[in-house]
């Protein structure tokens, strides 16, 4: 039954992500009526799916990469939701339901079979753990997203160029507002999941969890995100040096998300 | 194509800005406030049915239904003609020359293409359809419109809706006031509590400045060489919503930064340089701000353009977006049209048929109600033998009696249907 709610969300973000092209890039508002609900369907049977897949197999927690995968294409199916709602723009879809829709594929047609019976997944810490790490990185991608779409619309502008009232693209003081909130809701998401994770780790592995390259990559991205916030809001960077800032972030997100592969204790093993 | 209303014939009469100057509309024109008495002084006209008034600053239309549908074009326009005469005090001579006449599936076109902004001087511009909506309403109250009149605006309404919404004929703006606002809509979103500096004075800055205050804008600062003048432009557009405040011209550079969007008429040489204006926008934190440069020559250096967060429009920028945008409208008025032209098409057949369909209706329940007399005298006729029917024989001869009568009625209902009304109408 899980997969079958699995299929039914990729097939939901693949109608969503299609409906959303001609009502963000040609104003076509009808499709808009398809896509909304679409994306409401496919946020709704992903979360059913995940909390089915996760209670049944991993008492509640994301084991493989497929699953935590998943889990953020339901964050960033929500996040489109919340955002087409609060500043009335589908633009955000173009890009958003296209990876949900990736991110949610593979886990519904090559699911995972990875069972583990370790003492420390039924606590509901790791889970916390996982669920905030993965809520910055998705509110770090959107921060990205927006900042293209200012640099976008940003151009468009300065080249004087007509264009119809109804642009596909947000207002530059919305899209800016988008990549400095969402920034602002990832920092306490990392800080509070980072946390979570040092604890249950000097818990369970003592303090050589700290000289791993994963958790020392981890410190150095949080620092970086505090950093990138402290600029944005103390010197307004906007345009192009704000996608580089939040590209370069992005990065050392990617090489944590990488350093899994490397790290000896950041695995769902007993020590 | 040629149709005619179900007892009457759909006739428009009146002038536009492409048929008539200024002096005709304007002495042809119907304030709003006399537009019941006139709309019901046209309903009352000699052979008349319905009517409605729809004036406008560029154009006065007649739209009647009469009660003729052989009447002739020249009948019907003398007494169009005729009205405006007492009503207006106007020579019909005066008019008649810019005068056009239309007549039922051309009306019906013209209504539809008026109500979708095709017929208007700006072509997609939104008010038309609110006037026609108003003389519609007007009409409606005076009871000058019932069955015919009523449905075509109403269709005409729905007409328009479709053409704003398939086509993006009114989705920018063409005029430079409009397409200043439009600008900073696209780098603000909404205008609430932004800031408007007005620098120097002049007709079109106040224009853009109204326009902008229109779309939200909350608050004025204006900074002029003559600070009186600075002031009575300030008290000029101060309303209970809009706070307004002048600077002085001597300080305007450390004032600036408190505006969003910056409208410039002084003429006065480049008041914004790159220098100053780099400061500016480091003074707001690279918070974006839009000047709106009207003077000739200009006050802001075009390389101020450059700086992140600096986007600077002269008027040759907004005269080439203003032209752009029309270039646009009429490609999209195209499409527009073509949805005009099937729709009237699809009224028009509507209306042909409604004769027929009416006419079908009759012979039906006219065959119907011989097939039950005949019916029930059988009936009587075998009940006074003693040979009643059975409930079966009666199910069977009443199958028979209704199949025979749709098959006699069917080469009459196609005739009908394939039948013109109006020539039907001469050989009746």
């Amino acid at each position: 039954m899980t997969l079958l709610w699995l299929r039914v969300a990729v097939l939901l973000y693949g109608i969503a992500a299609l409906a959303v092209l001609p009502a963000a890039l040609y104003n076509r508002p009808r499709w808009r009526h398809l896509a909304m609900p679409a994306a409401l369907g496919a946020v709704f049977f992903h979360f059913v799916a995940l909390a089915e897949m996760l209670n049944a197999a991993h008492h509640a927690l994301p084991v493989d990469t497929h699953e935590t995968l998943s889990m953020l294409g339901l964050l960033l199916g929500a996040a489109f939701l919340v955002l087409a709602v609060r500043y009335r723009t589908v633009s955000f879809g173009i890009f958003l339901l296209p990876v949900a829709a990736l991110l949610t594929v593979v886990p519904a047609f090559r699911p995972g079979a990875e069972l583990l019976d370790y003492p420390l997944l039924h606590t509901g810490w790791l889970f916390l753990h996982v669920a905030l790490l993965l809520a910055a990185y998705a509110a770090l991608l959107i921060s990205l997203i927006a900042s293209v779409l200012y640099l976008v619309q940003e151009r468009r502008l300065k080249q004087k160029r007509a264009t119809p009232a109804r642009t596909w693209l947000p207002p530059l003081e919305t899209t800016d507002q988008i990549a400095l909130k969402s920034l602002l809701f990832g920092l306490p998401c990392m800080t509070a999941g980072l946390l979570i994770g040092s604890v249950v780790a000097l818990e369970t592995i003592g303090p050589r969890f700290f000289a791993d390259p994963k958790v020392l990559l981890s410190l150095a991205m949080w620092l970086v995100y505090i950093a990138m916030i402290f600029i944005r809001r103390h010197s307004g960077l906007r345009g192009r040096r704000a996608i580089y800032l939040s590209g370069f972030v992005f990065l050392i997100v990617l090489a944590v998300w990488a350093a899994n592969q490397l790290s000896v204790v950041h695995r769902f093993r007993a020590p | 194509m040629s149709e005619q209303t179900k007892s009457g014939s759909l006739l428009l009469v009146g002038v536009n800005h492409t048929t008539a100057p200024l002096e005709v509309r304007e002495r042809l024109a119907i304030p709003v406030a006399r537009l019941a008495d006139a709309t019901r002084s046209l309903a009352g006209q000699p052979g008349i049915r319905e009517a409605l008034i729809l004036s406008t600053c560029n154009r006065v239309e007649l739209l009647t239904v009469t009660e003729s549908p052989d009447s002739t074009d020249g009948a019907e326009a003398a007494t169009a003609l005729s009205f405006l005469e007492n009503f207006l005090n106007i020579p019909t001579a005066a008019v008649t020359p810019h005068l056009y006449t239309l007549r039922e599936h051309e009306a019906i076109r013209h209504l539809f293409r008026v109500a979708s902004s095709l017929d208007s001087m700006v072509v997609g511009e939104p008010q038309i359809l609110g006037q026609v909506k108003e003389s519609w309403n007007i009409a409606r109250e005076v009871g000058a419109i019932s069955s015919t009149l009523d449905p075509l605006l109403q269709r005409a309404f729905a007409v328009a809706k479709r053409v704003r919404t398939e086509t993006q004929i009114g989705s920018s703006s063409v005029s430079i006031a409009s397409v200043a606002a439009e600008l900073a809509r696209k780098i603000f979103g909404s205008l609430a509590s932004k800031t408007i500096l007005l620098v120097g004075a002049g007709k079109m800055s106040d224009l853009a400045a109204r326009h902008l205050i229109q779309q939200g804008a909350t608050t004025l600062l204006v900074s002029n060489r003559t600070e009186a003048r600075a002031e009575k432009i300030a008290d000029a557009l101060r309303t209970p919503t809009i706070t307004t405040g002048v600077i002085p011209f001597a300080q305007l550079h450390e004032q600036t930064h408190r505006a969003d969007i910056i409208i410039t008429s002084t003429g006065a040489g480049q008041i914004f340089s790159l220098d100053n204006s780099r400061a500016l926008v480091h003074r707001r934190k690279n918070r974006p701000v839009f000047f709106i440069d009207i003077a000739v020559p200009r006050d802001v250096n075009p390389a101020v353009n450059k700086l992140e967060g600096c986007f600077v429009y002269d008027i040759d920028d907004l005269q080439q977006v203003a032209q752009d945008n029309r270039t646009l409208r009429s490609r999209e008025a195209e499409t527009a049209e073509s949805i005009v032209q099937i729709e009237a098409d699809r009224y028009g057949e509507r209306l042909a048929q409604a004769p027929a369909t009416e006419a079908i209706k009759q012979l039906q329940s006219s065959a119907e109600a011989t097939r039950e007399a005949e019916l029930a005298r059988t009936a009587q006729r075998l009940a006074n033998l003693n040979a009643p029917l059975t409930p079966e024989q009666q199910t069977a001869i009443e199958h028979l009696t209704r199949s025979l009568t749709n098959k006699l009625l069917h080469p009459q209902i196609m005739a009908l249907r394939g039948t013109d009304p109006k020539r039907r109408g001469e050989d009746d």
